[in-house]
């Protein structure tokens, strides 16, 4: 193990590389494309003994790597924004396919009007296609979860895919200390991959063909059911990892928390803006308010029974969403208050389209929340500025 | 631990998934069999693996021929012509 100054692409891009990846389909799409140069590189170098195929849209690269993978063979592929969008039809079809793959999702906001900065409205929009999904806080985090995905997909409990969430900009290219393992740690972690059934030619079978209802319907229900047993899976590899990979991190849980025990109130929150909320544990800590932080690593699979037993006895509970459900609220918010209907949850979206949004807006609004002044709202840290809006030419 | 609940979307091909498709077709197609030379042509670009090779030349199954005429058209010899079902 050894420790370097890197962004969370390189961060990322190591990590894929330290796994053994056959198979690579590159796109480039703001702010991921720095992984995919920087294994396009390695490959360069002959570090990395990969096939990088260059497609010519994020929907081809998702169904080059499903048709790689249906062989296989460990693959990678990573988007952001409107190319996931432009992707979704085909992670739909690897999740129903049920081939493990890993991608990371850069978030970045998802147009019109046209944006590159940060939000998690693109990663949150696949929330239902059948994907594991997680979402890390720090470069650290997107390197350990991208080695943690292929064990956690390729397990013969899950044999799903896995797409890892990073903060766009924030994450990915700011670069902080990242402890890197070595090969030889990794292989041992990460043994060559097994599938039940592969495309082979001496033994043919068909992959994703018609279904009548009753065989569909078994299909989802399986997918639904290898989803909750990932639960298990998932803190089984984070156990070992965080024992045999790199002993600093702290995965035998989907979601973290911290000085959540003794709290009253909590806040919930998910990615790079986590690491400020600690900082406002802290400072209302010391004003001897009792708070603490729950941060969501896995949105799905869904950690109900923790959340229930970490959040369920608190008196307030804040949201942070950086993503939106128009007309209903933050994503985040919504899940929370279905897994605890009876709590007294607050939700706030802010931080859309990479408004910059850290701890001295942060404080505030926890406590204005913990005043039992905040109700459901959209928090933005400045004043706007009436946009000149062009007046409706209406036709005569 | 019990895998059970693991099914997977594979099935190996087979004839007649989704039943019999004959009746889909308006025209047949029909082999001479003096001209045909036994290439395999049509049994290569037959999209639903209804023509048999046998004794150097090609049968049809006609219970899953959907008539498109792909064989007629491929057929170097023009040994298959597609004639009206009706």
């Amino acid at each position: 193990m050894m420790s370097k100054v890197i962004s969370g692409n390189e961060a990322v891009a190591l990590g894929v590389k330290l796994s053994r990846v056959k198979v690579i389909a590159i796109y480039p799409i703001t702010p991921q494309t720095y992984i995919i140069e920087e294994l396009a590189a390695m490959r360069d170098k002959g570090e990395l003994d990969a096939e990088v195929i260059r497609v010519e849209s994020e929907h081809s690269a998702m169904a080059a790597i499903y048709g790689a993978a249906s062989t296989g063979v460990r693959v990678y592929t990573a988007t952001a924004s409107q190319g996931l969008l432009y992707m979704h039809e085909m992670v739909w079809w690897v999740a129903g396919s049920r081939i493990p793959i890993v991608m990371t999702v850069g978030t970045r906001a998802v147009g019109a009007p046209w944006n590159i900065w940060n939000e998690h409205t693109d990663f949150m929009s696949e929330r239902d296609s059948g994907w594991i999904m997680t979402f890390a806080s720090t470069p650290q985090e997107a390197l350990d979860l991208t080695l943690q995905a292929f064990r956690i997909s390729e397990d013969e409990r899950v044999f799903l895919p896995m797409m890892v969430g990073m903060d766009g900009f924030i994450l990915s290219h700011t670069k902080t200390r990242v402890y890197i393992p070595s090969q030889e740690d990794v292989d041992e972690f990460l043994p060559p991959r097994k599938q039940p059934y592969t495309l082979d030619p001496e033994d043919p079978v068909d992959i994703g063909n018609m279904f009548q209802p009753i065989d569909y319907m078994k299909f989802r229900h399986s997918i639904h059911l290898a989803m909750l047993h990932s639960i298990d899976v998932i803190k089984e590899v984070g156990k070992e990892y965080e024992k045999k990979v790199i002993p600093i991190g702290s995965y035998s849980t989907l979601n973290d928390s911290y000085k959540l025990d003794d709290a009253e109130y909590a806040i919930v929150s998910m990615g790079a803006w986590s690491l400020d909320v600690m900082q406002v544990v802290d400072e209302l800590r010391k004003e001897g308010i009792k708070i603490g932080l729950y941060r969501i690593r896995y949105v799905r699979p869904w950690d109900e029974e923790d959340i229930k037993k970490k959040l369920g006895d608190k008196q307030g509970i804040l949201v942070l969403d950086r993503s939106v459900s128009f007309g209903r609220g933050g994503h985040l918010y919504l899940e929370l208050k279905s897994t605890l209907p009876e709590a007294n949850i607050k939700g706030v979206v802010t931080g859309l389209g990479g408004v910059s949004i850290g701890k001295d807006m942060i404080l505030p609004l926890t406590r204005k929340f913990i005043e039992g002044n905040t109700n459901n709202e959209w928090f933005y840290p400045s004043e706007v500025e009436k946009v000149e809006l062009r007046n409706p030419r209406y036709i005569k | 631990m019990s895998l059970n609940y693991q099914y997977f979307p594979v099935s190996r091909p087979s004839e007649g998934g989704g039943g019999k498709t004959g009746n889909w077709r308006i025209v047949r197609p029909l082999v001479d069999l003096n001209k045909c030379i036994g290439c395999k042509a049509c049994y290569l670009w037959c999209p639903e693996n209804t023509i048999i090779p046998s004794d150097g030349k090609v049968t049809i199954n006609y219970e899953y021929c959907k008539g498109c005429g792909v064989c007629s058209n491929v057929c170097p010899v023009k040994a298959i012509s597609m004639v009206n079902e009706l």
